[in-house]
């Protein structure tokens, strides 16, 4: 009790407080951790479907797990060269 | 009827997992169980020393799985607590000489004379690890209140759903002043991370050194802080599922009381 109230007086956050963000953190983190297969694999799967309508250009693709302080994303980056006609079916 | 496999993992090493399968195997047997406690670290064996039992060892676990002894010759029996058996590990071999399914086949024979069994898993997720769990009804996880104990905790945790097994834990070495003075993650802080169901809370207990020094089971020592919890986790799995859990307190319960009644923290 006298602890907490000296605590509040020098403003020094309880070193727990880091542990707790920092392993919430780590098991997000942890857990979107893909393989080079299973992103390679995307890959290959995302160019097929976007290139029935783009033509893109595959060399300058770029597929990453991004991860920030709060949130983790998917980002799959590239370049338009055209846009496809439709065809007729 | 047949009894339970239980495997008591973690991850990481030095949790927990040694005491915490000793004193469970032996509060089990306490309450009138029939229980062995199975030593499935390979290569570094440690239970039997924990429990005293390291003079008697003729045979040990990779006997019975290779088949050059039956489990009444390798299960030892301890002459203090009724009821209480021990089937080591083999020191010389390497953790390979386990086939997954050898392991299996002697978990399922040890169900039908046993009514808990304890395994104790090594440290880690290769090969010790997974016939350590591949013959296991129940899993108990153990971990400490720190980052990289809770983090492999996670891991074993998802691996054990993976198999469908539905972990329970046990959160060991807590001291309670140093949670207060927000120096060690909390019970809660640990439970909210790992979300799965709390099977009870052990706090850091002189006893532990002290009994394992000696090779006497812990739960024998009354006035064991740890040893009673253990004790009390023996009686939640075994059917008193709503016995409730204590908390770790180094203040006498009058200080809990009353700062619960003044509304400090
Ligand atoms: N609640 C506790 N209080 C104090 N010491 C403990 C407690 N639990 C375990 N220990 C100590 O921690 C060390 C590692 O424990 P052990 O059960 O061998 O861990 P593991 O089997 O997970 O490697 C041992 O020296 C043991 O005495
Ligand atoms: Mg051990």
């Amino acid at each position: 009790m006298f602890n907490a109230l000296f605590k509040r007086f020098t403003s020094q956050k309880p070193s727990k407080n880091t542990a707790k963000k920092r392993l919430q953190f780590s098991l997000i983190y942890d857990k979107l951790e893909v393989n080079d297969t299973t992103l390679t694999d995307l890959q290959n799967d995302i160019v097929a479907v976007i290139s029935k309508y783009f033509e893109i250009d595959k060399d300058a693709l770029e597929l990453k797990v991004k991860r920030d302080d709060d949130v983790s994303a998917l980002v799959f980056n590239t370049p338009i060269l055209q846009v496809k006609r439709k065809r007729a079916s | 009827m047949e009894g339970k496999v239980i495997v008591v993992t973690s991850g990481k090493g030095g949790v927990g997992k040694t005491t915490a399968t000793a004193s469970i195997g032996a509060a089990l047997a306490l309450e009138g169980k029939r229980v062995a406690i199975v030593d499935m670290d390979i290569g570094l064996r440690n239970l039997d020393v924990v429990m005293g039992l390291e003079n008697r060892i003729v045979f040990n676990i990779v006997d019975v799985v290779l088949g050059k002894c039956k489990i009444s010759q390798a299960a030892i029996r301890d002459r203090r607590i009724e009821n209480l058996f021990l089937i080591p590990a083999s020191q010389s071999d390497n953790k390979d000489v386990l086939s997954p399914a050898g392991v299996e086949r002697v978990a399922n024979d040890l169900r039908k004379e046993f009514d808990y069994v304890i395994m104790d898993s090594p440290a880690g997720i290769e090969r010790g690890f997974q016939n350590a769990i591949v013959g296991a009804n129940e899993a108990i996880v153990i971990c400490t209140p720190d980052v990289s104990s809770v983090r492999d905790a996670d891991r074993v945790i998802g691996i054990l759903y993976s198999r469908s097994l539905t972990p329970k834990l046990v959160v060991n070495r807590i001291e309670p002043s140093r949670v207060e003075r927000g120096e060690m993650l909390s019970y809660e802080d640990v439970l909210e991370v790992l979300s799965i169901e709390l099977l009870g809370l052990v706090p850091m207990d002189e006893h532990v050194l002290i009994s394992s020094n000696t090779g006497t089971p812990l739960v024998l020592q009354n006035d064991s802080k740890a040893g009673h919890a253990f004790r009390r986790i023996a009686r939640r799995l075994n059917g008193e599922a709503d016995l409730p859990i204590e908390i770790p307190s180094h203040r006498s319960s009058m200080w809990k009381k009353i700062s619960k009644t003044f509304g400090f923290k």
